[in-house]
């Protein structure tokens, strides 16, 4: 049994701290996001093949994938095309809307700052605000940078109810892209518009063309990588400081022992950065120490987690698969979230231990968990009330079910286009000479979720470990950039494990061969350094000797990534199978037509190896092409 | 003697089956009753996920003859229906003692609690071919509910023949025959039903073989 429950680890996580993390939850009976996966086997092959309808009550419908003995069509007359293409553009336009509205509640903290009702949050960084004041136009001579931040606040907001567009934003992609986003029609008017127009269209008896279906689907991700994302990146940066290199921790290890430990998981950094303010406040801290905890641990999970590790060097406790692990460390005091890729799981898992679930958002709510809703105006109070409880909890903690696991590694992180441009000495012609000189083939974007279909972060380390063995500099977010810092490729050492052309240009600035760019809005500053790239070059970004990847997504925003990060001229290696395979003719427009319409295509290829060399491929086939 | 063919190459594993047959063996007939039932009716075809993603297998009584399972009862509640060759059981006679699950070759005998039996006493629960709706002229609940033709009612020898012609065919290939010479839906998937179930071998593998 023992020899059984060791094979089954290994099998479903290659990092170790995983690992010993899932024999505990064995031997002790605890379900994961693993069993539910395997009680959900076999998954149902309409929906796997994106063969079924639910979009009104004629149906539900579904599709013979074997075209010979059931039906297809959908009572309505829907074809196989139609629904895949259908159900394409839904994810895409939950997973634009996921990073938009992110994206809206930063402007929302942003604009009530500028007007001065949030006083626990500030301007952090008035250069960025100057330089995107300028960008939208708005007069900065002479006035004080709170009159400019309430104007750019409010031309902010209204990008999302634009109805004429464009968004202001996309003009930072090369010219001749955006010439031809306007040529086919896929230049976003507004951020909210296209996400109601995808709600419109897939609605019983509106558009059934899929070519047609599918080109409102890149508008759609154009107004989230270029616009919602962008937004939700560039005013955390003014308001929380633009990330800069920085040490830190990561991995399930940093959680302490004799500490009162609070993991903060979700996506948005205006709760995170206030509960990290909150848990060096002098009373609570004094409050810990009468409860007998040496100090509180701020921790941080997934992508609110590399928010504050961005920013302040927190330790990142894990990335998705591990949110339930954190949970069985028995070490944790509060699991405080907000919004996107909270499993509802983690409140049924906290009765087993002391843990408190602490839901904050006025979106989210997960039976079982405690409310305390969070808003900007009394944001600070409100944290330090939610810190307050998890101190609090800290005497209920059974030393006799703890088990944190000892690994922990270290990592350079805070690699923001602003950072790497510094690191280059101000300019990107460092990175230019590395890349027109061979030294360095390429850069490739590697993103995304994990999925428990797929090894944890075997898709996602090994995939790196090949692209830089092969001189691609890799710039990651997400899960992916948790997943390599854990697997120690983002110290400056992990230069050695590079190829000798990318080797050297590390060593020679310092910098690991992986440079951690943040959340997974942040995949908006890999567009503006491809953008930026491209310009200094004078070709588009379809030009560039770049690849893109996401070998373990799961979530509808990845599908939105995807199509703009497709949308923008870069080739994307899917490491899990999208749900279109059941129309060959969408699966051959994303595969292979896009090539000619946007000049970047899909592929999907588990194999992370092979997801490589597909990558490099079209890297190498790139560098023929300028010449290089 | 008519039965239900299963060509598991074709299951997708959507379970609708599995759905179907409840409903069919339900007291109310109907999904939206069936779910709020006391005595929750239960599936008698199980589809079981395969070693690879993306590849299942519907499991049900095969209606053996003789069947072990009649021939084990020790109460006499299994009882074959002569003119449909329908293995049945009487819940009224079963005593739940579990023989007949135990020499059952294909593990499809289950014990609940039934509607069609007294008080809430468990009762062993397997196929019955659909026996009323069959005697009604209609086809069994699961094959009417699979639209990509893992399940097929019919005269047994009729399917092994189509089955046989098939298989036929496919060794052609290896003998020198074409490919454009087999119509393509007899004897292959859809190339995109390949590709997934492709994939789905290459994920269950990934980064495993080292593990």
């Amino acid at each position: 049994m023992m020899a059984g429950m060791e094979n089954r680890a290994v099998q479903r996580s290659v990092d170790p701290a995983t690992q010993s993390m899932l024999r505990i939850a064995e031997k002790l009976g605890i379900e994961t996001v693993w069993e539910r996966l395997e009680a959900q086997q076999p998954q149902c092959g309409y929906g796997e093949l994106g063969l079924c309808c639910r979009h009104c009550n004629m149906g539900p419908c579904r599709i013979d994938p074997f075209d010979d003995t059931g039906p297809q069509k959908g009572v309505c007359g829907a074809t196989a095309d139609t629904l895949v293409a259908r159900g394409l553009l839904r994810a895409i336009a939950a997973g634009a809307a996921a990073h938009s509205d992110h994206g809206r509640d930063i402007a929302h903290t942003f604009l009530l700052t500028a007007e001065g009702k949030a006083g626990s949050y500030e301007i952090k960084d008035e250069a960025k605000l100057m330089a995107l004041a300028v960008e939208y136009g708005i007069e900065t001579e002479g006035r004080e940078s709170n009159e400019i931040a309430l104007e750019l606040a409010h031309a902010i907001h209204g990008e999302f109810g634009n109805q004429a567009g464009p968004i202001r934003f996309t003009r930072r992609a090369p010219e001749a892209r955006v010439k031809l986003w306007q040529e086919i029609g896929v230049d976003p008017r507004g951020v909210d518009r296209e996400i109601v127009e995808c709600m419109h269209r897939t609605h019983i008896g509106v558009d059934h063309d899929y070519v047609h279906i599918i080109l409102h689907g890149l508008r759609t991700s154009i107004s989230d990588g270029w616009g919602g994302s962008m937004i939700a990146t560039e005013l955390s940066d003014v308001l929380f400081g633009t990330p800069a290199p920085t040490r830190a921790v990561s991995n399930l290890g940093v959680l302490k022992e004799d500490e009162v430990n609070i993991v903060a998981h979700g996506h948005e950094p205006t709760l995170s950065e206030m509960i990290v303010a909150a848990a060096q406040d002098p009373d609570l801290v004094e409050l810990a120490r009468e409860k007998g905890a040496e100090g509180i641990n701020v921790v941080g999970m997934c992508c609110t987690g590399n928010e504050i590790l961005m920013r302040h060097g927190i330790p990142i406790a894990g990335n998705f698969l591990q949110q339930e692990l954190a949970v069985i460390t028995g070490a944790v005091e509060a699991v405080i979230v907000d919004v996107q890729c909270i499993m509802p799981a983690l409140a049924d898992l906290a009765t087993c231990y002391h843990t408190e679930m602490i839901s904050t958002s006025p979106k989210a709510k997960f039976p079982g968990a405690t409310h305390i809703e969070f808003n900007e105006e009394e944001a600070f109070d409100i944290a330090k009330t939610i810190v307050r409880r998890a101190v609090e909890n800290f005497p209920n903690r059974k030393p006799e079910m703890v088990n944190i696991p000892d690994e922990t590694m270290e990592c350079v992180v805070g690699f923001s286009v602003e950072a790497i441009v510094d690191a280059l000495g101000g300019t990107l012609q460092p990175l230019l000479d590395a890349i027109k000189s061979g030294a360095i083939r390429g850069i490739a974007g590697v993103v995304g979720c994990n999925n428990p279909k797929v090894r944890h972060d075997y898709g996602h380390v090994r995939l790196v470990e090949e692209l830089i063995a092969n001189d691609v500099l890799v710039v990651n977010t997400g899960c992916n950039a948790i997943a390599t810092a854990k697997a120690g490729l983002m110290l400056p050492e992990a230069a050695e494990q590079a190829g000798e052309g990318l080797r050297g240009v590390c060593e020679a600035l310092g910098i690991p061969p992986v440079l951690h760019m943040g959340s997974c809005v942040d995949i908006s500053r890999i567009l503006v350094a491809c953008a930026a790239i491209a310009n200094a070059l004078g070709v588009d970004i379809s030009d560039l000797p770049v690849a893109g990847a996401a070998p373990e997504w799961m979530s509808e925003k990845a599908v939105s990534i995807g199509t703009y990060v497709v949308s923008s001229g870069i080739f994307t290696v899917l490491g899990t199978v999208p749900q279109v395979l059941g129309s060959p003719n969408v699966t051959n427009l994303l595969t292979q037509g896009a090539e000619n319409v946007v000049g970047a295509t899909f592929a999907v290829e588990p194999d992370p190896e092979k997801a490589a060399a597909l990558m490099l491929e079209r890297i190498e086939s790139k560098r023929s092409g300028l010449g290089l | 003697m008519k039965t239900v063919f299963v060509n598991p190459e074709r299951c997708i594993g959507c379970k609708q089956c599995q759905i179907a047959c409840v409903v069919e063996h339900s007291e109310s007939k109907a999904l939206f009753g069936a779910i709020a039932e006391k005595r929750k009716p239960r599936p008698r075809i199980l589809v079981a996920p395969g070693i690879s993603m993306d590849t299942s297998y519907p499991n049900k009584c095969r209606h053996c003859d003789p069947a072990p399972c009649m021939t084990v009862c020790p109460t006499g509640a299994i009882s074959r229906e002569k003119d449909l060759d329908i293995v049945v059981v009487d819940p009224d006679k079963c005593i739940a003692c579990a023989m007949c699950a135990m020499v059952c070759p294909f593990d499809v005998i289950t014990f609940y609690p039934s509607y069609e039996a007294i008080l809430d006493k468990v009762v062993a629960i397997k196929c019955d071919h659909c026996v009323d709706r069959q005697r009604r002229g209609e086809i069994p609940a699961c094959v009417e509910a699979c639209k990509v033709g893992a399940l097929v009612f019919g005269d047994i020898n009729e399917l092994v023949k189509m089955a046989r012609t098939e298989l036929a065919k496919a060794v052609s290939v290896g003998v020198g025959g074409t490919v454009e010479e087999i119509e393509a839906e007899t004897v292959h998937l859809p190339p995109n039903v390949e590709a997934w179930r492709e994939l789905g071998r290459t994920i269950t593998q990934i980064g495993r073989e080292e593990a």
